[in-house]
């Protein structure tokens, strides 16, 4: 047996004549957590969907294990998805919500009740095994689509932004119990979201999906630290990265400096590997938590809205030459509402990227 | 008193009035089912219950065909009623469904054959059943009844309303299309199918033309087409007719009085549906 768990090769969708997926290439190893993001409508759900079987795919292959799944129906891929809206069945109690699988596969009583009462007490549902799902809390009725997928011990779980039907309080609590069902199963999971606190806290991998393409993947802190190209930089990160358009002015051996065209008294000095022309046009993003208040020179900022989250504050502003700007300050009252600050960057933190978009290195 | 109150009483009499209207014919029908029929027909007959003679009930009982009546009316309308909602929900499901060429087109003729006036057809229904020589029989009776659009449009729309993801959580947990149909869609649907067993099975106890038309031997007859009999074998007479009337409706008004509830809910579906 190999490691892989989910495996896509050159996957295609398209819808009619839309084209949404345009080639998906990615492995999940086996016991993987896998996190898809990306903008709305770009295609997520329909991977996963893809992945369950439940939309058929238009070119390439998908291969769960070892196994060629790309024409197998939904029941036999050995997946378990738990649905956004968790889909439950209102009709039935929680115990036969849980046990439906099992009782259409035919498997014996004593092994259903068995299962079932299992998964309930991993999950903390044994007191309501008897209630209807009308009748349980949002969280409960969350839970109980997790038995559902659990009970059928699938070799992939699938989730659809499994808690963005709860309270803040309660995701939190319900990402926990994820990590923790995660360590404890130890099964391949994917999981669409589009709270990057999710994606980062639960992945091993991240998947960043835009345009139908995957833009980049890699473990959370290595698309933090090290993005690809301009949308991965402004994807992942809350507040997103500062992007300033600039100019490359001179280089050394190993060094550019790049001047800022919308305040040109600014230029920064970058390490760079690859030497631009002086006159080239990029793009240096930097994100929130590297540019610094100063004393003396910087680039100068009128700050508009101040975010006060206590711990610390995101100050919204603008540039000289008009471009938006977040900088974060540790610590709350910091009263730069209205005023005009001082900011520099940490030079060592700035990204390059081409105007296109890519990453210079 | 204030307005409030008097309005409240004004409108309340209104009510009653109205009720009082309604209601007469058939408290007529039972005060002249309780006379002789001399009675009936003598001058000075008023309109208050003066006499409470059952013999035109023991006579339609015992001198007609009513019990083989009873029996042909609750047969069909029952194999009516099933077979009504079998294939009506089941042609409702693969309408919202299934995914299949022609599925627009046929929706549309299901919706289409529910705008052709039903006594069009009698006719042609009426060679049909003569070829297939079913005159005076059971299925004569049931066969063209089969047709009920509104089944297939009301299902349909209860079908249509259930979220795609509960039938792809079924597909997940291994279910087909007929687990999918009997363990789910059915049983989110209980309220509606026993709406439309209602009304189906209403409309078939209260069908008179078209059992009329096709069963011409007595003993093949519904309550309905029966009534008239009493007619032909007896002349006139109003206090039995009356009282085979009331006989008839008997099953239908206990019936309503048990299931109240759910007889308005469907006349409401229904009305809902047709208006
Ligand atoms: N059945 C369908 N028919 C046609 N187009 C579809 C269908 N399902 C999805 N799409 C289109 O495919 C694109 C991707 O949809 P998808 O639901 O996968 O997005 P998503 O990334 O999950 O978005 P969100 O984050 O909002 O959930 C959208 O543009 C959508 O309109
Ligand atoms: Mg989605």
């Amino acid at each position: 047996m190999s490691d892989t768990g989910v495996q896509l090769k050159d996957v295609k969708k398209s819808f009619s004549v839309v084209d949404v997926i345009r080639g998906v290439d990615m492995e999940i190893k086996r016991g993987q957590f896998a996190v898809f993001v990306g903008p709305s409508g770009c295609g997520k759900s329909t991977l996963l969907r893809m992945i369950a079987g439940l939309e058929d795919t238009s070119a390439g292959k998908i291969l769960i294990g070892d196994r060629d799944v790309t024409d197998v129906d939904p029941a036999d891929r050995g997946v378990a998805m738990v649905f956004q809206s968790y889909a439950l069945y209102p009709h039935l109690s929680v115990f036969e919500n849980m046990a439906f699988s099992l009782r259409l596969a035919k498997r014996p009583k004593a092994e259903v009740k068995e299962k079932v009462h299992e998964a309930a007490q991993v999950l903390q549902l044994t007191e309501q095994l008897d209630k209807k799902p009308a009748q349980l809390s949002g969280g409960q009725r969350q839970r109980v689509a997790i038995g559902r997928a659990i009970v059928r011990a699938p070799e992939v779980f699938l989730f659809d932004e499994p808690l963005s039907n709860l309270d803040a309080e309660l995701r939190v609590q319900m990402r926990l119990e994820l990590a923790r069902l995660h360590l404890k199963l130890g099964a391949t999971m994917i999981y669409v979201t589009h709270d990057q606190v999710e994606a980062m806290t639960l992945a091993d991998v991240i998947f960043v999906l835009q345009g139908g393409y995957v833009q980049q993947s890699g473990a959370p802190l290595d698309l933090y630290e090290d993005p690809s190209n301009r949308f991965v930089a402004g994807f992942i990160g809350s507040p997103s990265m500062n992007f300033f358009n600039a100019t490359v002015v001179a280089r050394a051996d190993g060094r550019l400096t790049a001047r800022l065209d919308g305040q040109p008294d600014q230029s920064f000095d970058i390490a760079m590997t690859t030497a631009l022309e002086p006159g080239t046009p990029v793009t240096l993003g930097i994100r929130p938590e590297h540019l610094v208040v100063s004393e003396g020179e910087g680039m100068r900022v009128t700050v508009d809205v101040a975010e006060e989250l206590g711990g610390v504050s995101y100050q919204h502003g603008t540039l000289e030459g008009g471009e938006a700007v977040i900088f974060q300050q540790i610590g709350a009252r910091h009263g730069m509402h209205g005023t005009v600050q001082t900011i520099l960057p940490q030079t060592d933190r700035i990204f390059v990227f081409s105007r296109e978009g890519d990453r210079i290195r | 008193m204030t307005a409030k109150q008097a309005r409240n009483i004004a409108f309340s009499a209104l009510v009653l009035i109205a009720a009082a209207i309604w209601i007469f014919p058939l408290y007529w029908a039972l005060t002249t089912s309780l006379r002789s029929e001399n009675r009936v027909v003598s001058e000075g007959a008023g309109v208050l219950m003066d006499e409470l003679n059952v013999s035109a009930y023991i006579d339609v009982l015992s001198n007609s065909k009513l019990p083989m009546w009873y029996l042909n009316s609750v047969g069909t309308s029952l194999i009516i009623t099933v077979i009504v909602l079998i294939t009506g929900m089941m042609c409702a499901y693969a309408l919202s469904q299934l995914r299949f060429p022609g599925r627009k087109a046929l929706y549309l003729i299901v919706v289409g054959s529910f705008m052709v006036p039903v006594p069009a057809l009698y006719v042609a229904q009426f060679v049909l059943m003569s070829d297939l020589g079913l005159i005076n029989t059971w299925w004569g009776i049931i066969l063209p009844q089969l047709i009920v659009p509104v089944v297939v449009i009301v299902y349909k729309q209860f079908f249509d309303a259930i979220p795609k993801e509960m039938r792809e959580a079924v597909l997940l947990d291994g279910g087909g299309e007929f687990t999918l149909l009997f363990k789910l869609y059915l049983p989110l649907n209980w309220g509606i199918t026993a709406a439309l067993a209602i009304i189906t099975f209403i409309s078939a106890w209260n069908n008179f033309f078209w059992p009329f038309l096709v069963v011409t031997s007595e003993s093949m007859m519904t309550i309905p087409v029966g009534i008239t009999q009493v007619n032909d074998s007896f002349g006139v007479f109003y206090a039995r007719m009356m009282a085979l009337a009331l006989l008839a409706a008997a099953p239908v008004i206990i019936g309503y009085l048990i299931f109240q509830k759910r007889v308005t809910e469907a006349v409401m579906i229904s009305a809902g549906v047709k208006g």
